[in-house]
């Protein structure tokens, strides 16, 4: 066992884990009840959830520990996904995902693109909670807010669920070894060398002068 | 009503003034509608505007009672511009009748005013006779004398300028009125007024209601389809009441109620049956006897005879002079001179003027007996605002009475229609029928009697009580049969050169056959043919046949008289009985018949000099009253204040109020004329959501979440100067008592300029009582005086000066 | 089912106000009344309800002439043939009947409230207690058993008739001339027409909450005819791009150093 720890890094404490899960976690079953409530096509939703009056609290309530699970991120990793100058090449580079290339600038913790999703689903996850909220009550709200929520609901829906695929997909797939970094907390050296060698060489430093 | 309420369609001309007939007739104005839609203009006059001045061509504001002088100025401008029917005028009334010389109208007053007892000796309001003792005429009306003359005379002082500094009415819309109302004495052209309580709620509604006659007379607007004088009465039968006399001078059918000085069968119908020497009238009263001694005979059945005169002595008598109306009723109960009080179906303590005269009043009663389908402030007076309990010692008995619907019998509508119902519902609990009460408790009093004797035991003893089914409830047939009438005997009558024999028992076909000989009974002569000969309740009739296309229906329910659905219809054609308007023929006559409507008696018509008659039957001289000498205050209809108004002379007279009203003089009848005080001319009125005194409504969720609580409604300018904001809550006074309330600042009041100064008016609804809903306020009559009309005592709801402040 | 359209056709000339209409409403449909105040005005309750259907408003309004006009409206639902309600609800409650209206099923209402917010006329109205959204069905179970709707069955002057579509279009047209054309006809220039149609005897503009211009509101359109679609093939085109990723690209390895794969 040990050696093994010796071969590998712990990225994340278990906080972070716990959070990023109620995040991911109310996200997808907003989706999901969301897409059941839109799509008349997708009754097998509200049928497996005991009716869309059901679904309909299912969805108010996750998207309230949406709302906290996100208030949550956004202050634990905000430091970590400002964005830096390098930033900008690393995604002139479309991160290496879809050309090759050779000069990446290194990374910190996270990269421009996981930057760009964290900021992304804060953004969009702001505004589909504060229109749910308008959309819970819409009579306490002007006309055109109430009106004009439902339309902002649907289309952070469209951009959250869509990033949400990207997400998935370079989280697990896409980027093998990346899943263990939000279950176990541990990846491996080589995984951090290729995707945080900044973040792993800043503590690698710091450990051995400690 | 002259007409019904489906000939309103007929009709080219509606004035609609002394009703907001669109809220509280709203199924009756579905026919003002249906003329408006054939091209009709239809009027509203009114103090406010209204729902019912919304569906009008134009609404024209008036203040609050002024209308004899709005109307005087018509027939003023009718003579003046030569406006009238002058066929009409000549043959069908007293236009040409010469009046008594020595009768006179000085400053307001007619000859033969007695100011000490404000009343009139009516002596010299006479027409002057020829030898036969038939009245002098002048057909060409020029005669000084004569009744055209002086109508003319006595509203040349109603002058434009007079009138509109009086109503408020500007000339302008003055003379538009004028002009198109008058419009309709062309001989094919019918206007007609619909009435309500606007008119009646006055010291002058009697008059009001005769000045507008005269106008119809003039225009010959009465006895055509689409005319006539229309009132249109309550919801729930009180044409039908007043039939059946719920008015304490009227026996039923309008017969009148005996006074003490009346004391044989023979004085009093030798008072109440008129004659006359012109043998063109048919002068129908003449049968009086037969329908009064047939009223007898249903009231005291085998024990009236010829010998006990019909048991007349039995009946009751009013003191002479003495006057028994609701005003005079609370005077002398708040004086201590009444035991005891039914109050069926009805909430004085809400309803009648001078709320804390009546409230005082009730608790003066040893007992008080209500009946109602919910309890009312009335019946609860006893723990009502400012009453101690303690205190009180009446004894209160509600009784849980069964509501319209749960009782089968008839309702007369303001055209005259009687017509059949049938119970929809079981009463609920304890609750029966009123006439169920009725009988019970006639039961027992009769009983007691029997048992111990008492005053005037007879009457009580003699009582023909055979209502009951065998169950011993009501049996509304047999009451209707009863009023309808009986053969008290076996009778062979002659009719139309026909023998026919009556067997005794059997159903009076018409009021034609009552006898004053006892041989027939009759419980209201107007009522009799409601029943066929062969049992047929016409009541129940619901024919759909229309042959005039005027709407008459008339195989649907049974109207009286005898079926007639416009009365006077006679005067509908010309005097060889050819109609004034071919193209809506009520009558016509074919040489040797009258076909259309049921006619006002079968005989030719007037230029037939031997058998032909007068068309207005009822009237003793066979034609209609331009002079009516029956009024209390005159033959002509003059313009007095209301008891309490913004003026402190009247304009034109130095009588200011009516000079033959009774005043009431009690501590709590106080009265504030042209007072700083009280600046503000206020008018009360009910609401659609409403009735009445609420009593029944305010108890229904959804009528009282429409109208919740008592407001008055203020201009935009009063409310502007005495800084009141629309809703907010206000204080509306007067010398009697006052009321909180919410305030409606509305464009619908605008101020009026009476006499050059600027008159603010305001209104509120009389719909609301502190027990229920208990944030509803209380009684509007508060604020209004015990006064009433001089004929009728009607009180004066509508007109009485206020002040209203912020709270 | 041969498909019969029906138009209620409510006469604003002929209106008295009498409020039979708002009685017979909640009679019929069983709705209970509310404790209301009186705010100074004799419109009340002051607005729909969830149980009230149907509301007369009272408008007072001096027009360009300076003639002083008292204005009745019976509000209602409009039954849009382009119904936005019918657009957002997500359960089917709001549904087009046989008769061209506008149905609400209660049993299937979530109490999602998008309709109240679509409605251009701001019709529907929600319950607290039950959760569920009300609004005139112009009596759907009257009109199948062959019955008037209760409010047309108690208007006294006729102000308020019903029948077949054309038919009363034409009626109404045929009013606005007897009007001497002093009037609007208004209900068939928009939503796809609507089968509540107003003979009003002012401008549109000048009647407290009536639109002038009535349409589906531009944000359900954006959110029902572009977001709704594309949150799913944007979804669906986002899995396939990274499937086709994962095919063309293979997973991201990461860059050995030192230890070797293990």
């Amino acid at each position: 066992m040990s050696g093994k720890i010796q071969n590998m890094v712990r990225v994340t404490d278990p906080i972070e884990r716990i959070a990023h899960w109620l995040l991911a976690g109310s996200c997808l079953f907003c989706l999901f009840t969301g897409l059941g409530i839109m799509f008349r096509s997708w009754e097998f939703i509200p049928e497996l959830l005991g009716g869309l009056y059901a679904v309909k609290w299912m969805h108010i309530f996750s998207g309230v520990v949406f709302a906290f699970a996100l208030a949550y991120a956004y202050v634990m990793w905000k430091k970590d996904c400002a964005f830096e100058p390098d930033d900008a090449k690393w995604i002139a580079q479309g991160g290496g995902y879809l050309w090759k290339t050779n000069n990446l600038p290194p990374v910190y913790k996270y990269n421009a693109g996981q930057k760009l999703f964290f900021w992304f689903v804060v953004v969009f996850g702001a505004l589909i909670v504060l229109s749910g909220l308008v959309m819970w009550n819409p009579t306490a709200f002007p006309i055109a807010v109430a009106r004009w929520s439902y339309a902002l609901h649907a289309l952070s829906a469209l951009v959250i669920g869509s990033f949400f695929v990207v997400h998935l997909y370079l989280g697990t797939i896409g980027n093998p070894g990346t899943f263990q970094a939000m279950t176990t907390g541990w990846c491996s050296r080589a995984w951090c060398e290729t995707h945080c060698p900044r973040w792993l060489a800043e503590r690698e430093k710091g450990s051995s002068e400690s | 009503m002259t007409n019904h309420y489906i000939d309103l369609k007929n009709s080219d001309v509606i004035l609609i003034m002394g009703s907001n007939a669109a809220e509280h007739h709203p199924l009756a104005f579905k026919w003002i509608m249906r003329a408006k839609d054939a091209g009709a203009r239809v009027i509203h006059v009114d103090p406010r505007y209204t729902r019912t001045s919304a569906r009008c061509d134009y609404h024209v504001p008036l203040r609050s009672g002024t209308d004899i002088a709005f109307l005087g100025g018509m027939i003023n401008y009718i003579i003046t511009n030569k406006k009238y029917f002058r066929d009409y005028v000549v043959n069908y009334t007293n236009a040409s009748f010469l009046v008594n010389p020595d009768f006179s109208f000085k400053d307001g007053l007619f000859s033969g005013y007695d100011a000490k007892k404000r009343s009139y000796n009516k002596e010299t309001w006479t027409f002057q006779n020829d030898a036969n003792g038939v009245p002098l005429k002048d057909p060409t009306l020029e005669h000084p004398q004569c009744v055209f003359q002086h109508l003319k005379r006595h509203y040349s002082r109603y002058t434009l300028e007079k009138v509109s500094s009086i109503t408020g009415v500007s000339e302008e819309n003055l003379l538009k009125v004028y002009e198109e109302y008058s419009a309709t004495g062309a001989p094919d052209k019918a206007g007609t007024e619909c009435y309500a309580l606007g008119w009646t709620h006055h010291t002058t509604g009697s008059q009001i209601i005769r000045t507008m006659s005269i106008i119809q007379l003039l225009l010959g607007n009465m006895g055509i389809a689409g005319g006539g004088i229309n009132a249109l009465r309550g919801e729930p039968n009180v044409q039908g009441s007043t039939d059946h006399c719920i008015l304490y001078g009227n026996l039923p059918g309008y017969l009148k109620m005996p006074t003490a000085s009346l004391a044989t069968l023979g004085q009093y119908l030798k008072k109440n049956t008129p004659t006359c020497n012109d043998p063109q009238s048919a002068n129908y009263y003449q049968n009086y006897p037969n329908f009064f001694v047939s009223w007898l005979k249903s009231l005291y059945g085998n024990a009236a005879t010829p010998e006990n005169e019909f048991g007349y002595s039995w009946l009751p008598k009013l003191d002479d002079g003495k006057h028994y109306s609701q005003l005079h009723l609370f005077d002398r109960m708040y004086k201590g001179g009444v035991k005891g009080l039914f109050a069926y179906g009805t909430d004085p303590a809400v309803s009648s003027p001078n709320t804390n005269k009546v409230r005082k009043a009730l608790e003066k009663l040893d007992w008080l007996v209500c009946a109602n389908i919910f309890d009312n402030e009335t019946a609860s007076f006893w723990f009502g605002p400012g009453a101690d309990p303690k205190q009180i010692k009446t004894e209160v008995f509600l009784l849980p009475a069964a509501a319209t619907m749960e009782k089968e019998g008839s309702q007369s509508n303001s055209g005259r229609w009687v017509q059949w119902k049938y119970k929809a519902a079981t009463p609920p609990g304890d609750a029966i029928s009123c006439g169920d009460i009725q009988i019970r408790m006639m039961d027992a009093i009769k009983a007691l009697y029997a048992k111990e004797g008492g005053p005037n035991a007879e009457s009580i003893l003699n009582l023909k009580w055979d209502y009951k089914d065998r169950q011993g409830n009501m049996d509304v047939l047999k009451v209707a049969k009863q009023i309808n009438g009986h053969w008290e005997a076996d009778v062979e009558v002659v009719d139309a050169g026909q023998k026919k024999l009556f067997k005794k028992g059997g159903l009076v076909p018409t009021f034609g056959m009552l006898r004053s000989d006892g041989t027939t009974s009759c419980g209201n002569w107007i009522m009799s043919g409601s029943f066929g000969e062969d049992g047929e309740n016409k009541m129940a009739r619901r024919g759909k046949e229309d042959p005039t296309g005027l709407g008459l229906y008339p195989n649907w329910s049974f109207a009286w008289p005898v079926n007639r659905r416009i009365i006077y219809n006679r005067a509908s054609c010309d005097i060889y009985g050819r109609p004034y308007n071919p193209k809506k023929k009520v009558l016509e006559w074919t040489g040797d018949k009258w076909v259309g409507d049921v006619p006002d008696g079968p005989w030719p018509p007037m230029a037939d000099k031997e058998k032909g008659k007068y068309p207005f039957i009822m009237k003793t001289d066979g034609v209609a009253s331009l002079f009516g000498p029956a009024m209390a205050e005159g033959p002509f209809p003059e313009h007095y204040e209301p008891l309490e108004g913004p003026l402190a002379k009247n304009p034109l007279s130095s009588q200011l109020i009516n000079p033959t009203i009774e005043l009431f003089s009690s501590d709590v009848d106080q009265v504030a004329n042209a007072s700083e005080k009280f600046p503000y001319v206020c008018t009360t009125y009910s609401c659609t959501e409403h009735w009445c005194s609420g009593a029944l409504t305010r108890w229904q969720a959804w009528l009282l979440e429409m109208q919740p609580e008592l407001y008055v409604e203020i201009g935009e300018e009063l409310a502007r100067e005495l800084e009141i904001a629309n809703g907010s809550k206000v204080k509306v006074s007067s010398a009697r008592g006052e009321v909180t309330c919410i305030a409606m600042v509305t464009k619908r009041f605008r101020p009026f300029i009476i006499e050059g100064k600027t008159v603010h008016q305001v209104g509120l609804p009389f719909n609301y009582g502190w027990l229920y809903p208990k944030d509803g306020s209380d009684s509007t009559n508060f604020l209004t005086p015990s006064v009433g009309d001089a004929n009728t005592f009607c009180p004066e709801y509508k007109a009485f000066m206020v002040n209203v402040t912020r709270i | 089912m041969k498909k019969t359209e029906y138009i209620k056709l409510i006469d604003t000339t002929r209106c008295t106000a009498c409020r039979g209409c708002q009685v017979a409403c909640k009679q019929w449909n069983e709705m209970p009344a509310s404790r209301t105040r009186n705010f100074g005005s004799y419109q009340n309750p002051p607005d729909l309800q969830w149980n009230t259907w149907t509301l007369i408003r009272f408008q007072e309004h001096v027009d360009k002439n300076g003639d002083f006009k008292w204005l009745f409206r019976k509000d209602g639902c409009m039954h849009c043939t382009e119904a936005a309600c019918i657009k957002v609800c997500p359960s089917g409650a709001l549904y087009h009947t046989e008769f061209g209206t506008v149905g609400i099923n209660q049993k299937l209402c979530i109490g999602c409230k998008a309709c109240i917010s679509a409605c251009p006329f701001d019709i529907p109205r929600f319950n607290q207690e039950t959760e569920k959204v009300y609004k005139c069905d112009l009596c759907y179970d009257r009109l199948k058993g062959g019955q008037q709707p209760a409010c047309v069955l108690s208007c006294p002057t006729s102000a308020i008739t019903i029948g077949e579509r054309e038919a009363m279009i034409d009626k109404a047209y045929r009013r606005l001339d007897q009007l001497g054309g002093k009037g609007v006809v208004y209900g068939d220039k928009f939503v796809g027409g609507t089968h509540v149609m107003y003979i009003l005897s002012e401008d549109p503009a000048v009647y407290d909450k009536l639109p002038v211009k009535p349409r589906i509101p531009a944000s359900v359109i954006l959110w029902k005819n572009l977001f709704k679609p594309f949150t799913l093939i944007g979804m669906g085109a986002v899995a396939g791009m990274a499937a086709l990723h994962y095919l063309i690209k293979g997973p991201h390895e990461v860059h050995e150093k030192k230890e070797g794969d293990e």
